[in-house]
């Protein structure tokens, strides 16, 4: 951790990070514990957690008298044992990562992802009262890290989970590309047997003001006793730690980088809205599971798929760089009812020609919008007209995440025309074929 | 009377955390504004927050203690100075150069040394005070000290830190905080606890909050300055009373916190002596079937029990006054209550006298518990999960009395000048890097910031200059106005003395007659003296101005306008005058002065008769 003529000194005393150290210099003695260094500030400070509890940054000088005072202690998380009540309803947790399930290291104050899941059940008490929890420990990685192979591993362990004995399913993931894998595990489960929650944090669960407690204990609860047969994401409602709700898992986005409401649903409502202590109030339609329901997981994905995204000044040749990469599909988000700049008289900027290429080369295009909220259409403007014409998909109210993560899963098991035509088809509730008025923040939504 | 040599001999000991919100523009690690001004929320959210269990599974004393409160936490959020940082919703911004400039100078003029790098920690806070959860602070001074009367008090450590939110309103079952005050830049300034009398504390406290007031950039009015004081005596433990806001009765309270410690010891020693334990609780709801007494049978008519517990030993001590006002009862109760009951009773107490117990019910009880002479009892009675809850605190509070003085975070009953107890005093704080921030470096904090250091003595030589008289110059050193009173000079250029008499003296006198004078905005008064020195007004109508307690520059112009007290100019004078000759009028001046006092310059007007 520590460089430089300062990590030399350290070490040819034997001194690690987390010995006691006294160290006196011009600027005074002190006596403490020696931190790791940060990942920045001053190059030559030795950082010490004096008696107070604060740290302290010391310059590091030749003359500098440092002495071991003591070795470091060793540092455990409590272990945790869960006795649940009993004739619970049965489900299942597979735990993927991601900040609800990390923990901070109250000596670096760095934040590690928990090895043991059982951990993060220890704070959460309730949850012994709320159903007999079993816990799958899938893997432990930050959603951005997440790729088609965890999806695939996930929505396998979830149909695993069900034919366990679970009446549904909690997933514990990072929030970042969550409404990514909803949507994957919308389409790749298929014959649901009952609720599969996707839920996660905004603030790691070792903070007594964590939003991973109401979460965990909201999604459980849904999973425990709900009827909805659908994947769907559970997380705040709102700012309050008051309400989670459930948003149908092709309808869901990340709409803020760092507030505990982070995620909306988008052309939708809230399917339902669960309180603190667990109780459900459903507020729109969803599925059922039905009879003699068994959860299949189709889980081929096709991944030579891109997005890419107009804008003014846009170069095409972004299209030719894919089509030379060898990809089966694109979805190009446009602009409003999902134009590309297709008349302009700037050739360098014209996307008409690359379009063409695409299509020519094989390729499926689909097409969504910037707006985030609302519906594509091909036939209004001309421009639209002309992409429409060339063979391009448009993808009526679904999001763009959706959009591209359905492409892959159309790919991996229908020919081109096949898919192109089920682009554009409902399959998992990522389609609907009205829009209910009410602005872009829900405004009519029930609250 | 105590002196000192009674302090030594009982072990006195006692250190000072001074507190002081910092007056910058924005907040410690947000871009919020700094300066609470806005008078009403924008909305409300409720959170919850837990006990988190720490690295070796324990969870603290005091946060045990808060968590067992299930207390709701709802925070009220502002348009300017609040957002997503204050709410736990967005990590910290960088951190407020400005305050750590500010603190570093104080921290350098209490001789204290500035560490080579600053790093910036997370505090865990319990009570709900942050929605985080946890305080950022970081040390940005050690080593310091300060000379009071003679003596160097050394100060250990200075820290900038976040200041906590406000209370809006507090329930047994809810906290309402404001969250416009959360995340103002706040230095901490801790004393070691070798104060040896209650005076010196006192005056400990006044040197120190001194250099902070002549820093010039600490924030006015009440709260912004709060005084915790750590008393214990050489059989007691460290007791913590917070909340001092003025200094008046500093070393009344602390005097009569040495003597409820040394009264509790003194009842330990009657407690072992007599071998005395608690008891038990126990449900005696049936005893109160169909009772007389008020409070029980209400409780008892809403679905509540009785519970009582029997205290061998405690017989007639329970009842002791230990300070003006408080008996072994009361600490008893106040535990209690923080259960959300509204107190016991006691058997010290007059059971038929107070409560309207009958005596075949005080002696079931007695029976019940096997109650001897020695001997006392405590009921409680409320609805049954939160009776059991008070109970159980009643009894924790009653075998503390075996150890003597429990450690305790106490307050101040403002009216009777002694502490009541809040709450456990919390373990050592966790403490975390706060890997959000980055370190500081203090050479590099330290270019281009004022760090002349503050003396004292130089700036009361300022003042007798500019205000040629010792008594006012002392006064203004000592006043919180002074501050004020230096950016009114350095924006409206007004005369010295007519700005400080104004400050200190007429103000006095206004407060003397019922006026607000805390209530009249800086704003307004700087108004004012802009006013006075371009010579729209005279001075003899500042007071007039003052006294209609503006909040405002909007309100000052307005009450110059309503009272015409436009001053005349010299043309108008000179014109006014005329026509008082002409009119044969004989004493002009007199007349003038009945007429136009406020709007005429007296120098002026007899600098025109001749």
């Amino acid at each position: 951790m520590y460089g430089g003529k300062a990590g030399k000194a350290l070490l040819d005393i034997g001194i690690r990070v987390g010995d006691r150290i006294k160290v006196t210099s011009g600027e005074g003695s002190f006596e403490g514990v020696l931190m790791p260094k940060p990942d920045s500030g001053e190059k030559d400070a030795i950082v010490i957690k004096l008696k107070n509890g604060y740290n302290i940054g010391i310059k590091f000088t030749e003359d500098m008298k440092i002495m071991k005072v003591g070795s470091a202690e060793s540092f455990s998380f409590p272990r945790s044992s869960m006795k649940f009540g009993k004739g619970l309803p049965k489900i299942g947790l597979v735990y993927t990562g991601g900040t609800i399930g990390s923990k901070i290291d109250y000596m670096t104050g760095g934040v590690h992802m928990l090895t043991k899941p059982e951990e993060l059940l220890y704070e959460v008490g309730e949850l012994t009262e709320i159903a007999e929890v079993h816990v799958d420990d899938l893997m432990s990685v930050a959603s951005e890290d997440i790729s088609h192979v965890e999806w695939a591993m996930i929505a396998k362990a979830v149909a695993d989970a069900f034919e366990e004995g679970a009446r549904g399913v909690v997933i514990t993931h990072g929030t970042d590309t969550m409404h990514y894998t909803s949507a994957a595990l919308s389409f790749m489960l298929s014959d649901l047997q009952g609720p599969v929650v996707l839920t996660g944090a905004q603030r790691s669960s070792d903070r007594g003001s964590s939003d991973a407690f109401m979460n965990l204990i909201c999604a459980a609860s849904l999973a425990a006793r709900s009827e909805i047969a659908e994947v769907g994401i559970a997380m705040h409602m709102d700012t309050s730690d008051k309400y989670c709700g459930f948003i149908r898992g092709t309808k869901a986005r990340k709409m803020h980088t760092s507030a505990r409401d982070a995620f909306r649903p988008i052309n939708n409502r809230f399917i339902a809205r669960i309180g603190y202590s667990g109780n459900i109030e459903y507020l729109d339609g969803y599925k059922k599971a039905g009879k003699g329901a068994r959860t299949k997981a189709t889980v081929k994905f096709e991944p030579r798929i891109a997005m890419v995204k107009t804008y003014p000044n846009s170069d095409p040749g972004i299209l030719d760089y894919h089509i030379g990469k060898g990809v089966k599909g694109i979805i190009i988000e446009g602009t409003g009812l999902g134009h590309a700049p297709v008349s302009t008289k700037h050739k360098e900027y014209n996307w008409m020609d690359a379009m063409k290429r695409a299509v020519d080369a094989g390729c499926l295009l689909g097409i969504t919008s910037q707006c985030i909220n609302g519906r594509v259409n091909g036939s209004v403007y001309r421009n639209a007209r002309i992409i429409a014409d060339a063979g391009a998909v448009y993808c009526e109210d679904m999001l763009t995440e959706v959009a591209y993560v359905k492409l892959g899963f159309l790919l991996a098991h229908h020919r081109k025309e096949e898919a192109a035509r089920l682009l554009r088809v409902n399959m998992a509730g990522e389609i609907t074929d009205r829009t209910e008025t009410g602005g872009v923040d829900g405004a009519f939504d029930a609250q | 009377m105590r002196n000192k040599e009674h302090y030594k001999k009982i072990g006195f000991m006692c250190g000072l955390e001074i507190h002081q919100r910092l007056a910058t523009e924005r907040k410690l690690f947000c871009a919020c504004s700094a300066s609470m001004q806005e008078h009403a929320p924008v909305g409300r959210i409720e959170r919850r927050q837990r006990a988190v269990a720490g690295e070796l599974g324990a969870v603290d004393v005091s946060t045990a203690f808060e968590s067992a409160r299930k207390r709701r936490f709802y925070y009220n959020i502002f348009r300017e100075s609040s957002c997503l940082v204050d709410t736990d919703e967005e990590p910290p911004h960088g951190v407020n150069m400005e305050a750590v400039g500010i603190a570093m100078r104080i921290a350098s003029s209490l001789d204290a040394r500035i560490p080579y790098e600053i790093e910036p920690m997370r505090k865990e806070v319990v009570d709900g005070s942050d929605p985080s959860a946890f305080q950022r602070s970081m040390m940005v001074g050690y080593d310091g000290s300060i000379e009071v009367s003679g003596r160097r008090i050394p100060i250990p450590s200075i820290f900038l830190e976040e200041e906590s939110s406000g209370i809006e309103s507090s329930s047994k079952d809810e906290v309402v905080y404001n969250l416009d005050r959360l995340g103002i830049p706040l230095i901490e300034i801790d004393t070691d606890p070798v104060i040896e009398t209650p005076e010196e504390a006192k005056e400990v406290a006044r040197r120190i909050g001194l250099i902070l007031r002549l820093s010039g950039k600490v924030q006015r009015g009440i709260g912004s300055i709060r005084q915790d004081v750590n008393v214990s005596i050489g059989k007691g433990s460290r007791v913590e009373i917070k909340g001092f806001q003025e200094l008046g009765s500093m070393d009344e309270i602390i005097e009569n916190e040495v003597e409820r410690q040394e009264k509790l010891v003194a009842i330990r020693e009657v407690l072992l002596r007599r071998h005395a334990r608690v008891g038990t609780p126990i449900d005696v709801t049936g005893v109160f079937e169909g009772t007389g007494a008020r409070i029980i049978k209400e409780k008892l008519a809403e679905g509540g029990i009785v519970v009582a517990v029997k205290l061998s030993g405690f017989g007639g001590l329970v009842g002791t006054e230990i300070s003006k006002g408080l008996r072994l009862g009361t600490e008893i109760s106040d535990y209690a209550k923080s259960a959300g009951v509204k107190g016991i009773i006691h058997s010290d107490e007059n059971l038929s006298g107070s409560y309207g117990i009958a005596s075949e019910e005080a002696e079931w009880i007695v029976r019940d518990l096997g109650v001897g002479p020695d001997d006392a009892f405590i009921l409680i009675a409320d609805e049954k999960e939160r009776c059991y809850r008070a109970i159980a605190l009643a009894v924790r509070r009653a075998e503390l009395a075996l150890e003597g003085v429990p450690q305790e975070t106490r307050g101040i009953d403002q009216r009777l000048h002694v502490t009541r107890f809040l709450r456990p005093i919390p373990g050592g704080s966790r403490m975390y890097p706060e890997t959000d921030a980055v370190p500081i470096g203090a050479a590099e904090a330290m270019e281009g910031v004022m760090m002349e250091r503050i003396d004292p003595s130089k700036i009361m030589k300022n003042l007798e200059k500019e205000l040629k008289n010792a008594q006012l110059s002392e006064q203004m050193l000592w006043s919180s106005s002074l501050q004020l009173y230096n950016q009114i000079l350095a924006r409206t250029g007004a005369d010295p003395v007519v700005v400080a008499a104004t400050l200190l003296e007429k103000f006095r006198e206004m407060k003397r007659d019922g006026i607000q004078v805390e209530r009249i905005g800086d704003d307004a008064i700087m108004k004012v003296f802009e006013l006075y020195s371009s010579g729209r007004i005279t001075k003899a109508a500042i007071e007039t101005i003052m006294r209609r307690i503006p909040s405002d520059a909007y309100e000052v112009e307005s009450a110059v306008r309503e009272l015409s007290l436009e001053r005349i100019g010299k043309a108008e004078l000179k014109k006014i005058i005329s026509e008082f000759r002409k009119a044969g009028v004989k004493d002009i001046k007199r007349e003038v002065m009945t007429k136009y006092r406020l709007n005429v310059d007296g120098r002026e007007l007899d600098d025109i008769i001749g």
